[in-house]
């Protein structure tokens, strides 16, 4: 597997133990820049970059460890993970309190379409209007 | 003993800030190669120690990269403080254990 490849592994698997996604990414962050300073390391003694990517990697050592490390310290788990029954409660209420205003907040984040599309509109009226007046105006005069 | 990582970050990271690699680096060198933390384990006990606020942490460019650097706080000085205390006192035991004449 490439060194990619288990980065990722080993963030789905610390996001499916429950540990915080802050924890998640900064931890994968900082183990991919351990891992070019233990690269950097392999090549400062001759080795070609194939031979020092896995040399590294062996030196990185086992990425279930880090798992089994993070999981054992219940402050770097999620919030829904360290109180599972709080979360239960909490979550649907959320939910149902986030329904009713779901709209505003969609309303919010495509403001600029829905002005842009009010000011087509208004100015289609405006035409609109125009055209009958000019029309109402052609009827009274003939 | 699970305090030993703890107690040897926090030991290093008291006369200057450092990152990960150089903190495994460090511990290697400074205990002879007595003691060698696993290279990707030392991050959540790094993680720990800041969320219970004895690290704090800063993103630092160096030589055009980017590492997070630790260093310790008043809380942790205080951690570092109790954990040597502890330290000393399961060294003085089993030092005692080992030199009584009890012990087969």
């Amino acid at each position: 597997m490439s060194p990619d490849s288990d980065f990722q592994w080993l963030e789905s698997r610390l996001l499916r133990a429950g540990v915080a996604p802050r924890h998640v990414r900064r931890t994968v962050t900082e183990l991919r820049e351990h891992l070019d300073d233990l690269v950097d390391a392999e090549l400062a003694t001759g080795c070609d970059l194939e031979n020092a990517e896995e040399s590294a990697m062996r030196e990185l050592g086992s990425l279930e460890s880090v798992v089994i490390a993070m999981r054992a310290r219940p402050e770097l788990l999620s919030w829904a993970r360290r109180y599972p029954r709080v979360a239960i409660m909490v979550y649907p209420l959320t939910c149902l309190a986030l329904l009713p205003v779901a709209p505003v907040f969609a309303g919010v984040a495509h403001a600029s379409q829905i002005a842009r599309w009010g000011l087509c509109m208004m100015i289609g009226a405006l035409i609109t209007g125009s055209m009958f007046l000019l029309l109402q105006l052609s009827i009274l005069l003939s | 003993m699970s305090g030993v990582p703890e107690l040897l970050l926090l030991r290093l990271l008291d006369k200057r800030e450092m990152y990960g690699y150089e903190l495994v680096r460090a511990i290697r060198s400074v205990t002879g190669e007595a003691i060698s933390l696993g290279e990707g384990v030392i991050y959540p006990v790094l993680h720990g120690l800041e969320k219970n606020k004895s690290l704090k942490s800063r993103r630092k460019a160096v030589a055009g990269r980017t590492r997070v650097y630790y260093s310790l706080t008043a809380k942790g000085r205080q951690r570092l403080n109790k954990l040597h205390i502890e330290w000393l006192r399961i060294q003085g035991g089993i030092t005692s254990a080992m030199e009584s004449p009890g012990v087969a």
